[in-house]
């Protein structure tokens, strides 16, 4: 399979990249070892769009971090995924935090994030009644945001999709392939070779191990696990916005937000480990995290909790982005250790991606402007979102949309076919793309029949279908022939 | 057509067939109950072990037998059923009640009356905060259940069931039927959660292990779930440390209790306890909006569906009687009140319209003769013992409430004698 680019890891920054690089005439290939989206780090994290003064000037963070916040704002429209423009509060409770504040406002208006202000703690309980009595002050940042970011992954990538990019999940790169003057010829995966005389390393937490393939052991990732609870939308009147407390050197610290669909969540620790797929929640991360949380809101309604969940984020030691084009293999860029503000950054650092290879990889592949692209991509619609004359038409058009599947969020049969159209192929993909089995009961209700409906639609036997991929299967085969199978033993 | 429902019901289970018939039997004229599976009888339909009805018909009937019994009497006097048919949002002002299906689309409907009988469901994992991964296989026993006796598969081989709620106890035995391992039954209170007849009936006969004051603390498996840990509490729930266990197993089944569904019930403004989870009522069954009434587990859960069809019954009723203005508009509204031993109770207001049963549940289990009552010597009766597990009564005769005048408050409670 021979393509112009290859991009190892769909996460928000490979899917970004596939998507910039859909603006030109190119066959582009975006790899990922998952049998859904998202899966790694952009899955599990804080759905943040940043404010941008959190980093230093003059890093990598620091230089996408504003612009990436900026594209969001109009991307949100032309890619149809839900962003709540809430803002963000970083809270002082002490003089020495309101320096803290202070330092940051100062690096906000250096990195151009606008529009940023330190008010005092009792204007923050005026917007904010439920946090702390003890906040002094806080620094209010209007331009920043809470991405849907199941949705945006997803869109991301349709995007690309829609303008050419091929998408293989389930496909492992394995290794690079190099020609005889040592410079990429591709990869090799679990799939097969696929050829490209770029290769972009998008690989998330793995994409440290990647790039040292390629012989660049300038930097280490250090798997960073941040645990979280997510609690029920009842609880979403609680905190309209997002909460941080003042940031320590181990990271922004504990937040409290409400999400894009109104659930109220705290979150992440940040505990570095060795295994980049170790995402099982711990006693004693739960434990700081309900702490943090009570610091921000003391009456934090944790009875509310609906899940728990841990992401890894891919740390470096530097602390920032890997971005850079190696000189040998030539034809290997990384886009690694893109962690927050990772999500924020990633339209802009698909440009900046764009923009390199125009420059510096001229002789390898050209960059055409593609005339047909088409820039829109609509999301499955959300009848929970939809006024009743909306979704009366919607169910009058196509009667699947007369029938609930999950009860919590509202989804209908609809808009599962309508996943499965698009690529879901577990219980797991129907959730990101359409939130069924995501609200108050986890699925108690919806997963028996999402998983009916990818059964029917996908024509497989039902206890073939898998929670995400893999062994994950739901069942272990039908009841009467599992009684004689073991009888017969 | 749609504007002349005189009684509308939300949910086509025990209670609200019972509402249905009761409704009908007080004469209001069209009475539909809505349903959103394809078939009438809710959760009863997966419930294919016998013991229902012991009360009511006094016979052990399974759940389909003892709601074919109901769903026939609605067919033979006019209730109109409407499955597939799913209510998805209640307005709060105009009581205006939007249903979708797949024939007949979007419509709203404008009842006189409405019977809120959409049932409970089942506490989730992340209700419990259990750290470690989020492989496949674990389920709530009643989705197991759905899977085994509706679908016909199985949902693994080798089961640890946590909480002993009644769902969890009939699907150790039925997972027992089918071939399946079950390593045992894990309780994190010093009590079972469910009725002693299922821990003797489901667990004790078939040898199933049964621990209490014991715990999952942690998942373990990255794509099917490899196992668990096991731990014993203390007496704040704290896992006890040194007393961890790994125990093998490709399935979790969660019987960690049930909360009435009260979605519609927020959205059409209703008062919800706090304790219950159900929506405020008085013995009439009428919640805080006059037109809206709320019968069986969706106001407080209850062991036995006997209980829940006859609930059923007189919201369907009172619900009748509301649509044709029969209903005092003007009722006493006297408070109850939960005494020191008592976890939560319905109704918690009382008219003295009609002969009522409070229904209560004791906060720890009391195993000696103790003694039930309701003050102001309005009830009193002996017990061998009370626990958690199962429900205890208070009757009260409405001439009571007429005979005290200057009545403002009922207190009930158990106490040892």
């Amino acid at each position: 399979m021979n393509y112009d680019i290859v991009i190892i890891g769909s996460g928000i920054t490979g899917a970004s990249i596939a998507r910039e690089l859909s603006r030109y005439k190119l066959n582009i290939a975006v790899l990922d070892k998952a049998s859904e989206l998202p899966a790694g780090a952009s899955r599990a994290n804080s759905s943040m769009i940043h404010g941008g003064f959190d980093d230093k000037p003059g890093t990598m963070k620091a230089k996408f971090c504003v612009p990436g916040n900026k594209l969001w704002h109009s991307l949100k429209d032309e890619l149809d995924v839900h962003v709540d423009e809430c803002g963000s509060f970083v809270c002082a409770f002490s003089d020495d935090e309101i320096k803290h504040l202070e330092l940051l406002l100062n690096q906000g208006i250096t990195n151009g994030a606008p529009g940023l202000e330190i008010i005092s703690g009792d204007e923050l309980r005026k917007r904010e009644p439920n946090v702390s009595p003890e906040i002094v002050a806080a620094l209010w940042s209007p331009e920043a945001a809470i991405i849907n970011n199941f949705e945006a992954v997803n869109a991301m990538i349709e995007s690309a999709q829609i303008n050419g990019a091929k998408l293989f999940l389930e496909t492992q790169v394995t290794g690079l392939l190099l020609d005889d003057k040592g410079n990429i010829r591709g990869v090799a995966t679990n799939k097969g070779d696929f050829t490209a005389p770029i290769v972009i390393n998008a690989g998330g937490t793995h994409s440290g191990e990647i790039a040292s393939w390629a012989g660049d052991s300038s930097f280490k990732i250090i798997p960073t696990k941040g645990e979280y609870f997510l609690l029920d939308r009842v609880a979403g009147t609680f905190i309209t916005s997002f909460l941080f407390s003042c940031p320590s050197k181990a990271g922004k610290g504990i937040t409290v937000l409400r999400t894009a669909e109104g659930n109220l969540m705290s979150g992440p620790t940040a505990t570095e480990q060795e295994d980049p797929e170790d995402r099982a929640t711990t006693p004693e991360g739960l434990a700081e995290v309900l702490k943090g949380a009570r610091k921000l809101v003391p009456n934090f309604p944790v009875n509310m909790n609906i899940t728990t969940f841990a992401g890894v984020r891919a740390n470096t030691e530097s602390g920032d982005f890997e971005i850079k084009a190696l000189s040998k293999p030539r034809g290997f860029i990384n886009a690694a250790g893109i962690k927050s503000p990772g999500f924020t950054s990633s339209p802009a650092i698909a440009k900046y991606i764009a923009d390199m290879i125009k420059e510096e990889f001229a002789d390898r592949v050209k960059l055409i402007p593609d005339e047909k692209f088409i820039p829109e991509r609509r999301n499955i619609p959300r009848f929970l979102y939809l006024d009743m004359d909306e979704r009366k038409k919607l169910a009058e058009k196509d009667s699947s949309y007369a029938q609930i599947v999950c009860r919590c969020e509202t989804v209908t049969e609809g808009q599962v076919i309508e996943a499965i159209r698009r690529g879901a192929r577990t219980i797991s993909a129907v959730k990101m793309m359409t939130r069924a089995g995501t609200g108050r009961c986890q699925g108690g209700f919806c997963c028996p029949r999402v998983a009916e409906i990818l059964s029917r639609e996908l024509n497989i036997p039902l206890d073939e279908i898998t929670r995400h991929g893999g062994e994950s299967k739901l069942l272990v085969g039908k009841t009467k022939e599992f009684l004689l199978k073991k009888e017969a033993k | 057509m749609n504007n002349n429902i005189d009684v509308l019901i939300i949910g086509a289970g025990p209670a609200g067939v019972a509402a249905g018939i009761g409704a009908k039997k007080e004469g209001a004229n069209n009475v539909v109950v809505l349903e959103r599976d394809w078939d009438l009888g809710g959760i009863l339909q997966q419930c294919i072990h016998p013991g229902f009805g012991l009360r009511t018909f006094k016979e052990e009937l399974t759940g389909p037998e003892y709601m074919h019994r109901f769903i026939k009497q609605a067919h033979e006097i006019g209730v109109e059923f409407r499955t597939n048919t799913m209510v998805f949002q209640i307005d709060k002002d105009s009581n205006t009640v939007w249903t979708m299906n797949k024939e007949r689309g979007i419509e709203a409907l404008n009842p006189k009356a409405i019977v809120l009988t959409m049932g409970c469901r089942e506490r989730p994992l992340g209700a419990i905060r259990i750290p470690g991964t989020r492989p496949s296989g674990i389920y709530t026993a009643g989705t197991a259940q759905r899977f085994v006796n509706m679908e016909g598969y199985m949902p693994g081989k080798r089961a640890v069931i946590l909480g002993s709620g009644d769902i969890g106890l009939i699907m150790a035995r039925r997972m027992i039927w089918e071939g399946a391992e079950v390593e045992g039954v894990y309780e994190v209170m010093s009590w079972p959660g469910g009725l002693r007849r299922n821990i003797a009936q489901c667990l004790d006969d078939y040898g199933i292990p049964f621990h209490l004051k014991t715990t999952v603390t942690k998942i373990h498996g990255q794509d099917r779930l490899e196992g668990v840990t096991v731990a014993e509490v203390d007496d704040h729930m704290t896992p006890i440390k040194g007393t961890e266990r790994f125990i093998e197993c490709d399935t979790l089944l969660l019987a960690i209790g049930l909360i009435p569904e009260n979605e519609l019930s927020r959205m059409a403004g209703l008062e919800i306890h706090k304790v219950t989870g159900g929506p405020v009522v008085n013995d009439l069954l009428q919640t805080t909006n006059p037109a809206v009434f709320a019968a069986g587990n969706v106001v407080i859960v209850y062991d036995l569906v006997d209980n829940v069809s006859d609930e059923g019954l007189i919201a369907g009723s009172n619900a009748a009687k509301f649509a044709l203005g029969r209903l005092n508009n003007n009722a006493k509204r006297i408070p109850v009140k939960g005494g020191e031993n008592v976890r939560l109770f319905s109704p918690q207001f009382v008219t003295g319209e009609s002969d009522t049963t409070i229904f209560m549940r004791v906060t720890h289990p009391i195993e000696q003769a103790c003694r039930v009552f309701a003050e102001p010597g309005l009830y009193s009766q002996r017990l061998r013992y009370a626990r958690p597990g199962e429900m205890n009564e208070v009757k009260i005769k409405a001439e009571q409430i007429r005979n005290l005048q200057d009545l403002n408050e009922i207190v009930i409670d158990i106490q040892p004698v």
